[in-house]
């Protein structure tokens, strides 16, 4: 079975954003609160694993995007993260303004409470757009969704 | 692999868990409050987070000095090394130009 980094790095990001986004929204305020049933201490520890995970997985992504352009290497990969165009280059912009904002409210909670305010407001807007960002990537592939036809794999048998 | 039941499977349940999320997340916006329950509950969540979390750990390891001169140091560091980086990623365009028209010419 030939299993494509690509692919792979694919849906590593899709568990990961989901997590992130599921603990992240719970943390939002008190209005989302229900959504993890106001257990801030889990939304806070799963939010700052995946975060951890998510930003080695944007790391391996990039180093991997570099590396193909060193080797002009211009083939399009479908199933990339990141990319040079569309899609993908949106989603490398939303990852980095995500990863720097949420680097800012971890680390300087203490430094400099207006530039935590601003990176929380813009953290916070972004998951906005990058979480319907995602309902419409899912509308646009919803091919995926399609179970392979039974007919099919009868006729395969026979 | 994206043929086989199971992996169809998965891809169902991450469709549907965006489609709850976003559900759950408007609702969210458009419901009236937060009742001051719900505020109470949240900042009990927050408090008991401080407690049992990471977010307790982190705030006290953020009182200290070295974590402190680390993020100085990194945020001293971090102009020069986005301009090197810049710089890197322009030289490896142009080495990739020069490369496509070295082999414009060969052919």
């Amino acid at each position: 079975m030939n299993i494509r980094f690509d692919f792979v790095v694919h849906w590593l990001y899709a568990i990961l954003w989901a997590l992130l986004a599921i603990s992240g929204f719970a943390m939002v305020g008190a209005k989302y609160g229900w959504i993890l049933n106001f257990s801030y201490a889990t939304a806070d520890y799963v939010h700052r694993l995946s975060a951890g995970l998510f930003v080695i997985v944007t790391l391996a992504s990039i180093v991997y995007e570099v590396w193909r352009s060193i080797r002009n290497d211009n083939k399009y990969l479908a199933w990339h993260v990141i990319g040079r165009s569309g899609y993908q280059l949106f989603t490398f912009i939303v990852t980095l303004i995500l990863i720097i904002t949420g680097a800012l409210i971890w680390i300087c909670i203490e430094f400099n409470m207006a530039g935590i305010g601003f990176a929380l407001f813009v953290h916070e807007y972004i998951s906005y757009i990058a979480l319907a960002s995602v309902i419409w990537h899912i509308y646009m592939k919803c091919h995926a969704l399609t179970w392979p036809k039974k007919a099919d794999s009868r006729k395969q048998k026979a | 692999m994206l043929q086989k039941p199971w992996f169809k499977v998965f891809v169902w349940f991450m469709a549907i868990f965006f489609f709850f999320l976003a559900a759950g997340v408007v609702i969210s916006i458009l419901k009236p409050g937060p009742s001051e329950a719900e505020v109470m509950r949240f900042m009990m969540g927050m408090m008991n987070a401080m407690d049992n979390s990471m977010m307790g750990v982190i705030m006290n390891m953020e009182g200290r000095g070295m974590v402190a001169s680390v993020i100085a140091l990194s945020s001293r560091i971090a102009v020069p090394v986005m301009i090197v980086s810049l710089l890197m990623g322009f030289g490896v365009r142009l080495m990739q130009r020069r490369d496509a028209y070295a082999k414009q010419k060969e052919n």
